[in-house]
């Protein structure tokens, strides 16, 4: 029972996250990406190939993902400076789309459909991660942290400029900030530690395969970022364990028929998503009314 | 011959896209409600018509007018229940966004519940191909969906050029103000703009149904296609979607000629962001894009 509530635990911290990475994109940079889980799988397919080929040492396979993705990044933050809105949110789709079919279909480096098995444990300066505990621990510290570096850089100066920009992007152009700039460098923020998830994720599992980081998983981290609360902290940590912990508790139902528990569980999370944005559009942890202005 | 046939499978595939997006296009132009439960009206007309044709028996015109009602009543309810509320305090595109979405995965969700979650097709001897020259096969049903959707295309060409509400409608997409200022209503003129743009799914769920079967999750890919057309052929042209959106099809069949079909879907995508990066206001597009 304890192992089985640390196994939750972890993927708490797994989806709690991509979500805080996500709200960065849509809570504060005002950018609506639907292609989150893409980088959720580049990080983890970097962290198992370099895990495997390389060295499964824990600073070298995350040094490697963060990296890569936040190079790859690039790619939603060129068309983002282009279009706006509603337009963004039909690119991020197909960068979505696109990605998912690479993953399948580049089976030297992803192993396709199969995906990766047998990936070694993480090692870090006095052994390598194996329990359960250990994990949790491993999985929490990498949520702290990144809450942490989220928290500070949103509080700063850099942050204030984003929330300018997502406010009123004529307003933060005249008043001389580079709006291009600040956009890139959100989108390779985000991205770049939606890759820390993809790293303990590949771990933990010790196996990835598309299935993880198809469109549906995007969609399931979006709605944790919107029904806990966009452009708040904690909201998204608190929409993750919501999420997480729904469908376990669900399965627990005993009425409810077993095969349709996935149903269900989706049914609801939609359900969840019309009701907030008809009457809390802040989510949980936010305000009750979102001051975001579209323009 | 083997690129005749795909080129043949590619209009039928066209022509069922361009009816479903210019159907989107209707209403994102006109009302500006990024309405992306549009996938989740034709997933219910779909399932309409296969319960009432395939389950219940009845004739197909029966079915057909219970598919037409179930799109309209859905796109209205949806317009009602959801999108009203939502912009009455706030109208943001993201919220909307969010909300349609919601409704997307609540219908999909439903119908795989109900219906399960594994192919079901539309039984019909229409769809039987008959080989009319040598290794080129075409089913009855590939004539009857082109001769319908000319007949729809050209009368909704007639109600957008020839009618009051369809002048007014697209005088909504092109000036909202002005409309307000000649007193027409802004909300009754979205009404019909749902119930139209609900209306034109049915043709090509019925036809999808029939021929390459139904799942619940079809809305969603059905939607992408809607989606990559009105945003690729210029937010504001109706006939710039039902063009692009034609094109896919062709090119999503076309690409089996020479790549394995899990491709189909990437080069859709592909072709998208490439219209993103280089030209944003799309193919036909009235306004550069905000």
């Amino acid at each position: 029972m304890f192992v089985y509530l640390l196994n939750v635990g972890v993927f708490i911290c797994v989806y709690a996250i991509l979500a805080s990475t996500l709200n960065v994109m849509i809570g504060y940079a005002g950018v609506f990406s639907l292609a989150h889980a893409a980088f959720f799988g580049i990080g983890a397919y970097v962290a198992a190939f370099v895990a495997i080929n390389v060295s499964s040492s824990l600073i070298a396979v995350l040094a490697s993902s963060v990296l890569t993705a936040g190079v790859l990044s690039l790619i939603i933050a060129l068309p983002a400076l282009r279009v706006r809105d509603e337009y963004f949110v039909v690119v991020s789709l197909a960068i979505q789309i696109l990605c998912v079919t690479i993953f399948s279909e580049w089976k030297g480096f992803t192993g396709g459909l199969g995906g990766i098995v047998n990936i070694p444990l993480p090692e870090i300066l006095w052994g390598s991660v194996s329990t359960p505990m250990q994990f949790f621990l491993l999985a929490l510290a990498c949520l702290a942290a990144i809450t942490l570096i989220i928290g500070l850089i949103v509080r700063g100066s850099f942050g204030r400029s984003l929330m300018a920009v997502r406010d009123n992007e004529s307003a933060a152009l005249a008043l001389g900030k580079n709006v291009a700039l600040l956009k890139t460098l959100a989108a390779a923020l985000s991205s770049g530690l939606a890759a820390v998830a993809g790293v303990v994720y590949a771990y933990y599992l010790s196996f990835i395969n598309v299935q993880s980081f198809t469109l549906d998983t995007s969609v399931l981290v979006m709605a944790m970022v919107i029904i806990g609360g966009s452009g708040t902290i904690f909201g998204p940590i608190v929409g993750a364990a919501l999420l997480t912990v729904l469908p376990n508790a669900l399965s627990y139902v005993s009425f409810l028929p077993q095969s349709e528990i996935g149903s269900i569980q989706q049914l609801l999370y939609g359900l969840a998503m019309i009701l907030m944005m008809i009457f809390r559009p802040g989510g949980i942890v936010g305000a009750g009314r979102s001051k975001r202005s579209g323009n | 011959m083997v690129l005749l046939q795909l080129l043949i499978n590619g209009i039928q595939t066209g022509t069922i896209y361009a009816l479903t997006a210019i159907g989107f296009a209707l209403i994102f132009g006109s009302t500006r409600i990024f309405h992306f439960a549009h996938g989740a009206v034709f997933v219910i007309a779909a399932y309409m018509f296969k319960f009432t044709f395939g389950d219940l028996g009845l004739h197909w015109t029966v079915a057909t007018i219970a598919a037409v009602s179930a799109a309209v009543a859905a796109g209205l309810l949806v317009n009602l229940l959801i999108y009203v509320p939502i912009q009455r305090h706030e109208g943001s595109y993201f919220t909307v966004f969010v909300a349609s979405f919601g409704v997307v995965i609540v219908v999909q969700n439903a119908v795989a519940i109900i219906f399960g979650r594994g192919f079901s097709a539309i039984e019909t001897h229409l769809s039987n191909a008959v080989e009319i020259v040598s290794g080129l096969f075409v089913a009855p049903l590939f004539g009857i969906a082109m001769v319908c959707s000319v007949i729809i295309l050209t009368s909704l060409h007639l109600i957008l050029t020839r009618t009051h509400v369809g002048i007014a409608l697209r005088a909504l997409s092109q000036n909202p103000e002005l409309v307000r200022t000649f007193g027409l209503s802004t909300r009754g003129l979205s009404t019909y703009a749902f119930a139209l743009g609900s209306a034109l799914v049915v043709p090509g769920a019925i036809f999808t149904g029939a021929a390459s079967g139904l799942t619940p999750t079809i809305g969603l890919h059905i939607m992408l296609i809607s989606l990559v057309a009105t945003i690729a052929g210029g937010v504001g042209s109706n006939w710039g979607a039902a063009w692009i959106a034609f094109s896919i099809g062709i090119s999503e069949n076309l690409v089996l000629w020479r790549m394995g079909p899990q491709w189909s879907e990437a080069v859709a995508f592909a072709f998208l962001l490439a219209f993103m990066i280089f030209r944003p206001a799309g193919l036909f597009g009235l306004a550069a894009a905000r």
